[in-house]
């Protein structure tokens, strides 16, 4: 038994780390979203504020 | 949910299915066979995180050649992809694989084996072209000798395959595929290829979603060299 012990904790171990793996892709991925978002929201801004000076 | 993300999550489910099925419901190999018989059931993740890194190492190799001889922008985000997913998933392989020496063979790694050692060249390449990538600026030289290392490196992909086909040290031999019946019953045959399909999904989820991070960062990239006036 106490080998299946051991073999548990190392399958909780491994996927533990590819849950943490997975979460940084997922995170990279929603904060570079909200990014190009501010980014597009700046940049539209940016370019009605010209319009209005000219 | 996006759907690079969706196929992720399928594969880790998958993945978490079968750990599962590898301690409830897969039979016990023979203690006689075995010094560590518990310890075998690494093999339900060792063996498709092994096949999943075969499969990001040939993607590595399509997206460098894609680059080096077509200058396309989506083979580059796929050898990014690629040599991020092998990276892992080589990792998740030699860990697994030191877990199981380390009970069977009373050691964790053997120096004098060639399965063991081309395998982890190709980590240790994954590793040197992820972090020497992200430590270069991005541009046509650093795309070029990255996809180069790429390119040549996926040589010890066929070496490390035919390995314990040729020298058999220390690494088993094949359990399946070897043409005859092969050592594997048909239930821990099932646990395997429920294992084989999941970490495919996933690993393709992966690179999925990794191609489509790069094409963020480029493009907010070019976003925010317009916003500075292009200088």
């Amino acid at each position: 038994m106490e080998g299946m012990t051991y073999l548990a904790v190392a399958y909780f171990g491994m996927l533990v780390a590819i849950a943490l793996w997975t979460w940084t892709v997922v995170q990279r991925s929603r904060r570079l979203d909200q990014r190009l978002l501010a980014m597009e929201a700046a940049s539209t801004k940016t370019d009605g504020e010209d319009e209005s000076k000219a | 949910m996006r759907l690079g993300e969706t196929v992720l999550f399928v594969g880790f489910t998958g993945i978490g299915t079968t750990l599962l099925l590898a301690l409830l419901w897969a039979p016990s190999v023979s203690i006689n066979a075995f010094e560590s018989p518990a310890a075998q059931r690494i093999f339900y993740w060792h063996v498709p995180a092994a096949w999943a890194a075969f499969i990001a190492f040939g993607a590595l190799f399509v997206g460098s050649a894609g680059w080096l001889f077509k200058r396309s922008e989506r083979m580059w985000r796929l050898h990014v992809a690629g040599s991020e997913a092998g990276l892992a998933t080589g990792l998740m392989t030699v860990w697994s694989g030191c877990v199981w020496g380390a009970a069977e063979w009373g050691t964790p790694w053997d120096w004098t084996d060639v399965r063991l050692n081309t395998f982890g060249l190709l980590t240790l390449l994954a590793i040197y072209v992820v972090l020497g990538r992200n430590s270069q600026p991005d541009g046509v030289e650093t795309r070029d000798t990255f996809a180069a290392f790429g390119l040549y490196g996926f040589v010890l992909v066929p070496v490390t395959y035919i390995a314990t086909r040729i020298w058999t040290i220390r690494h088993p031999g094949p359990v399946v595929g070897t043409g005859d019946e092969g050592s594997i019953n048909g239930e821990m045959g099932l646990v395997l290829l429920i294992g084989a399909v999941s970490f495919t999904v996933f690993i393709i989820g992966h690179m999925m979603a990794s191609m489509r991070l790069t094409a963020l960062e480029q493009r907010l990239e070019r976003m925010q060299h317009n916003f500075d006036g292009g200088a």
